[in-house]
This record gives structure tokens, sequence and C-alpha cells, in this order.
């Protein structure tokens, strides 16, 4: 053989190496990705509306971080579970997940009643879990180190509505709270901060059954005897009923009774469909309204969310959206998937997310694993099917509530 | 004040509860069939109101009828293609196979479901209102135009219902049916299409009420559950067949829970039917106004 057959067998021989090294490359990019279970409500009775936009969110960010390259050089692949919204559905998935799919987080999950019981499997595996929308105390109060919570809390709920009571100048409060964790604990954390804020004010809840379709002799008792303010702690379809029969049996909101939406129903997709001349006047806790200032990640999970699925941005895209990158975050300073050095690096996590600096709270109760100072405002709905964008602010993240903005039906 | 409120808003709730059940009530009493799929049909009422009225501008007094239509349809496909195979052949309701008929309506209820969410998808969708007054005063009692004239349409098709199975030439038939089935046939009457008739009729009282309900209780893939569940506690308290006692039967629970709910408490609106039921069946086994005995 000449040496020019050798050299160019030899140039055949390391280009083939390195076709096949390219290739094996890929391959591993390709074939071990980093896996992230997702536990979220795709058939009734949850809350499909919900689970669909944290999903949509979920791989919005997703793809923001596959394109930038993964995570370590790793992509990562969400391994989708259905919960219904059902807690007994919600641990076996997270079960399923963990054992069969051996992911190496937890996240998704929205309904505050599916992370208690979701938790419970994540604790016994000690794996992280992110808690997208469970707004319970309880959640964070049960101090599992795997837990951790970059969405909104019902104490911070509480207190920005104690405070809206007060200044609203209200003597008597009634929250119509669901029958789940999420709606009774609300309701009794409103309860103890208005005894802190105000305790002038007299409050009481009626906790209604979230499958129940009428609401009239609840209804009725208020009329006979109207509040100055109603506080609807409710998830939809039932909370689009309730708003509708207050309405029609003229029970709020009215000239004597606000009506507040502690529960941020107004930024849901069929919100409008389903509520039309019931929502004029109510005034809404919000955690996300496009006149809000918003970091430039927020700006680009914003416009993709938009373009994949032609809705409006929402208050779930930057909650969802967080848990991912902060999960990715954590894997990136930890060097690892490993389960403890993970949660050390979300305890130690300083990062400008889609709403501002998250860190987790280390201190023990219903700030646990918390991001404490998670930005909220409040605005008015002031016509029918009013875009939130046209809605009114009347108090802006870390601003006091202006009620001199607020108006008030004539009757 | 408050006792007035209570007692119109009862009986307004009691005569949807009315249309609700009487279909299930014509159903289990005559052909002796247990419909679990009877929620369903009430679903696809509401959603063919609501969605044709929606997407097709049609005025809602136009596609009241259409609701009734699609019900119909329904009741009558899932008589002639699943209830059939459960008495062909025989000329005696003895020897029917009950778990049959119970698997197959199971099983077609949550076909529905999944369908409509599937097809359709989660978001519920509130029917128009038949009437544009939102909000109707009449002395202390405040209501939607809508609910009172969905309730006046319940009752003038209740009353119908009534007259129909009473009086006129099939619905002697369906009575007949409902006697003695082989009698019925011996004497000539087609029992296949009276029970066709009973289905049809069936599916089109609960897709109505489905539709007058949809501006009141919006339309989603898992609303037909409520109904059914009422529905089931109103046929039995009634008396199985037993129209006038579906109706009285409904007048009790709608008021029962409207009082119960707020003297008692609201946490157990759902358990006063319940509590009802356990009695009836311990006192009074027929219901209300059901027979003690149909063997012949």
């Amino acid at each position: 053989m000449s040496h020019k057959a050798v050299r160019s067998s030899h140039r055949t021989g390391l280009l083939a190496l390195a076709a096949g090294v390219f290739a094996l490359a890929n391959a591993a990019f390709a074939a071990d990705p980093i896996k992230i279970g997702v536990t979220v409500a795709q058939s009734p009775p949850g809350s499909v509306i919900q689970g669909t936009q944290v999903l949509d969110a979920l791989q919005v960010a997703q793809k923001i971080i596959n394109d930038a390259g993964g995570v370590l050089g790793r992509p990562i692949e969400l391994v989708v579970e259905d919960t219904q919204g059902l807690p007994e559905k919600a641990r076996a998935a997270v079960e399923k997940l963990i054992t069969r799919d051996k992911v190496v987080a937890i996240t998704g999950e929205h309904q505050s009643s599916n992370v208690l019981a979701g938790m419970e499997v994540a604790h016994h595996y000690h794996i992280p879990y992110m808690n997208v929308n469970g707004w319970a105390d309880a959640i964070r109060a049960k101090g599992y180190i795997e837990e951790f919570n970059p969405g909104n809390y019902s104490t911070r709920t509480a207190v920005a509505m104690a405070d809206t009571m007060k200044l609203l100048g209200a003597k008597r409060v009634v929250a119509l709270a669901e029958n789940t964790d999420y709606g009774i604990g609300a309701a009794k954390s409103l309860g103890e901060q208005l005894k802190i804020a105000a305790p002038e004010i007299k409050f009481s809840y009626e906790t209604l059954d979230r499958t129940a379709k009428d609401f009239s002799p609840v209804i009725l008792s208020l009329k006979a005897n109207p509040p100055d303010a109603i506080v609807e702690m409710m998830l939809p379809p039932a909370a689009y009923l309730a708003l509708n029969q207050l309405y029609e049996q003229g029970v709020a909101p009215t000239a004597k009774t606000w009506l507040y939406d502690g529960s941020g129903l107004a930024d849901y997709p069929d919100f409008w469909q389903n509520v039309q001349e019931a929502a004029k006047g109510m005034i809404v806790f919000g955690l996300y309204h496009p006149k809000m200032a918003m970091p430039p990640l927020g700006k680009q999970v914003a416009a993709a969310y938009t373009a994949k699925t032609h809705n409006e941005p929402n208050r779930l895209l930057a909650q969802s959206a967080d848990s991912l990158f902060l999960l990715a975050e954590a894997i990136k300073a930890a060097k690892s998937t490993d389960a403890d050095a993970m949660i050390k690096a979300l305890e130690a996590i300083k990062w400008e997310g889609t709403r501002g600096v998250v860190t987790f709270s280390t201190e023990a109760g219903y700030k646990y694993h918390q991001w404490i100072e998670i930005p909220y405002i409040t605005f008015q709905i002031t016509a029918v099917k009013q875009p939130i964008a046209d809605t009114r602010l009347v108090q802006d993240p870390g601003q006091p509530l202006d009620v001199s903005k607020l108006e008030k039906p004539a009757k | 004040m408050l006792l007035i409120d209570l007692t119109v808003n009862g009986l307004i709730i009691g005569l949807f509860y009315a249309l609700m059940a009487i279909g299930l009530s014509l159903i289990f009493g005559i052909l002796r069939i247990v419909n679990f799929a009877h929620g369903e049909f009430y679903m696809i009422g509401a959603y063919a109101y609501t969605l044709i009225a929606l997407f097709f501008g049609i005025s809602p007094w136009l596609t009241l009828p259409c609701a009734f239509i699609a019900g119909m349809a329904l009741g009558w496909a899932t008589e002639r293609l699943l209830m059939r195979p459960l008495y062909s052949g025989y000329a005696s309701w003895g020897v029917m196979k009950d778990e049959y008929a119970v698997i197959i309506t199971f099983a077609l209820s949550l076909l529905l479901i999944n369908l409509v969410d599937k097809v359709i998808g989660p978001n519920g969708y509130r029917g128009p209102s038949l009437v544009a007054t939102t909000r109707v005063e009449i002395g202390p009692f405040m209501a939607s135009g809508h609910r009172l004239m969905a309730a006046g349409i319940a009752l003038l098709v209740l009353i119908a219902v009534g007259l129909f199975v009473r009086y006129s030439y099939w619905g002697r038939q369906i009575q007949a049916v409902a006697q003695n089935r082989l009698g019925a046939s011996l004497a000539g009457i087609d029992t296949a299409k009276a029970s066709s008739i009973v289905f049809a009729l069936s599916g089109g009282l609960a897709a109505l009420a489905g539709a007058l309900l949809s501006p009141i209780i919006n339309a989603t893939p898992d609303v037909g559950a409520f109904p059914a569940v009422k529905s089931y506690v109103i046929v039995v308290l009634g008396g199985m067949g037993s129209i006038p006692g579906a109706a009285v039967a409904s007048l009790i629970l709608g008021v029962l829970e409207s009082f119960g709910a707020v003297y008692i408490s609201y946490g157990y609106r759902d358990t006063f039917g319940l509590v009802i039921l356990i009695l009836v069946l311990l006192f009074r086994p027929h219901g209300l106004f059901g027979e003690r005995s149909r063997e012949v």
C-alpha cells in the first residue's frame, strides 16, 4: 500500500471517528435529557383551564432553556401526568413520575389540595418539588425541605385583602370560600389578617361546595343582611356561577356591597365567556397586569407564550415558567441533578425571573421555602368584556391602594 | 322577606329539577332501565343550545327546539343502537339483564363526557338568556329575567308531558307497556316503538332542561353529574314512573334544600335529599305517588 493510500485511509478513519464522536455526542444530548415531572389537571373535575395555562407556560420555558443549549449540556424533558384535579390522582401521578420515569424534580401543580397530596410522595422519595400555584399556607407550614414556592400564598393575599377592606371602610365582610384546602385556608387566613389590620371589621365566611351549581340559599341570606364587601375565594366553574348568582339577586356589586375577587379569576381565558354584567365593578387581587413593570425574561416569556397560544399572558404563565427556570438554575448551580445539591442551591438562590429577583425564605411556618416578596397588584373591572390591559389599576406593586380610583355602582 | 325569597327560589329550583327528572322517571318507571347517561343527555342539550346560539348567532328562542331535537335524536339512537339488544327477542322484561343496561349506559356516559371534553374543550360556556332583562324585581323578590322565563317554560313543558302521556294515542300505549309489556304486545301495541318514543322523549326533556339552565349553570363536560344525582333522588321519592310524583318530589326537594341550606347548614344541602330518600325507602319504598305493585 502506498504512503498516499495510507494517509488517505488514516484521514478517512479520522473523519469517521470524528463523525462517530459527533453523532454520539448528539445522541447523548437527545437520549439523555433531564426529566422533570409535571402534574397538571388535563381533564375534569380539575381546573383544566389552569392546567392548560401551566403546561403551555412550562413548554415555553422548556423551549427557551433548550434553545439556549439545555442545562449542563442536556435538554430538559417534561414528563406530564394528568391529575384531574383530584388529590388521590396527584399522589399517584407523583409516585409514577418518580418511580417509573425517574424524574429529578416535580413541578406544575396548581391546586393546593393536590400539592398537599403530591408533596408527601416527593418528600418520601426526597425529590425537589416546585409548587406552581398552591396558595394554601398549610403547604409551607409542613416544613418539607424538598418543597419550594415561587407562587402566591394565602397570607400574602389575605394581607392585601385585609388592607383593602380597611381602606374601603368596610364594617362587615363575608367571604365565599370553596370547600378545599385553598378556599378554607384563604378564608381563615383573611380572618386572621383582619384581626391584625382592622379588628373593628366583623368577618365571617361561608364554605361552598365547589361542585355545586346553585348557591341561591347562601346568596339570599346575604341579600337579607347585605355586608359591606363580599370576598370571592373560589375557582371556576363554581366561581363563575356564584358571581352570576350574586349579581342576579342584586347582592353584589351594588352601591352597598363591594365585590372582591381574591382568586385571580379575571385573567382566565373563559372568564368573559361565563361572566358578563356580574363582573362590572369587581375589585380584583392580581399577580399580573400588562401595565406592571417586568424584567427582560418576563417580556421574553410573555412574547413566546402569545406566539405559541395566541392568548394574552397571565399570572400562571410567570409562576409556571419561573418554576422550571428555577429548577434549571438549581441544577446549573449544583452542577448535578442530585436532590440534596439542588435543594441546597435553591435555598441559596438569588435569581431574576419573570417577575423579579426570587429568593426563598428558610423561616419556619407559612414563609418556609417561599418567595416572600412576590409582587401583586389590585385592579377594578369597569366594563363588560374588558381586557385586563384596560382595567383600572388601583394599586401598583409595592404601593398602597388608591381608593379614590375605585368606582362603585349607582344602585 | 327571606322566607318569601327562599320559598320562591325553592319552587323555581324545584321546577328545574322536575324537568331534569321527568325523563329519567319515564325510562326508569316504564322501561325499567337504569339510565346512567341521563345527565349527559342534559349536557348535550346545554351545549347544543349554547354553541348553536353563540357560533351561528341564532336567536336562543330558535335554538331551544334545536336542543330538544338533539336530545331526542340522542335518546332515540341510544334506544335503537344500545338498548334494543336488551330485550330483543324477549317478550317479558323479567328476562332482561339489568347489568347490561347499567354497564352500557355508564359507558355511554363516560364516552360522551370525554368526547365533549376533547372535541369542544374543557372551558365552560354560558348560554344566552332568553330575555335581555338581567334583573327582575317583584316586590322583595329579585331574579334574572331568564330564570323566571325558564321556570315558566319548565312548568308548561311538565303540564304538556303529563297530558301527552295521559291522553294522547302514544301516551296510552306507553302506559300500557308500563303496566304489562307482554299484555300490550298481545293487544297489538308495538312495544319496541313505544320504547323508542320513551327514550327519545326522555332525551329531549333532559336536553331541554340543560338548554334552559345553561345561562344559569354554564355548560361544561361534567355538568350532567348534578342533574343525574338529583333526578335519581326525585324519581325514587316521587314513585317510579309517576310524572305527578316526580313533579311534586322536585318541588319538595327544591324548597327543602332552599330552607335547609339557610336554617341548618349550606354544607349539608345535598344531604337533605339523600336523607329523605333513605326515609322513603324505609317507610314508603314505592315513593309518594308510586304504585305498590305492577304484577298481573
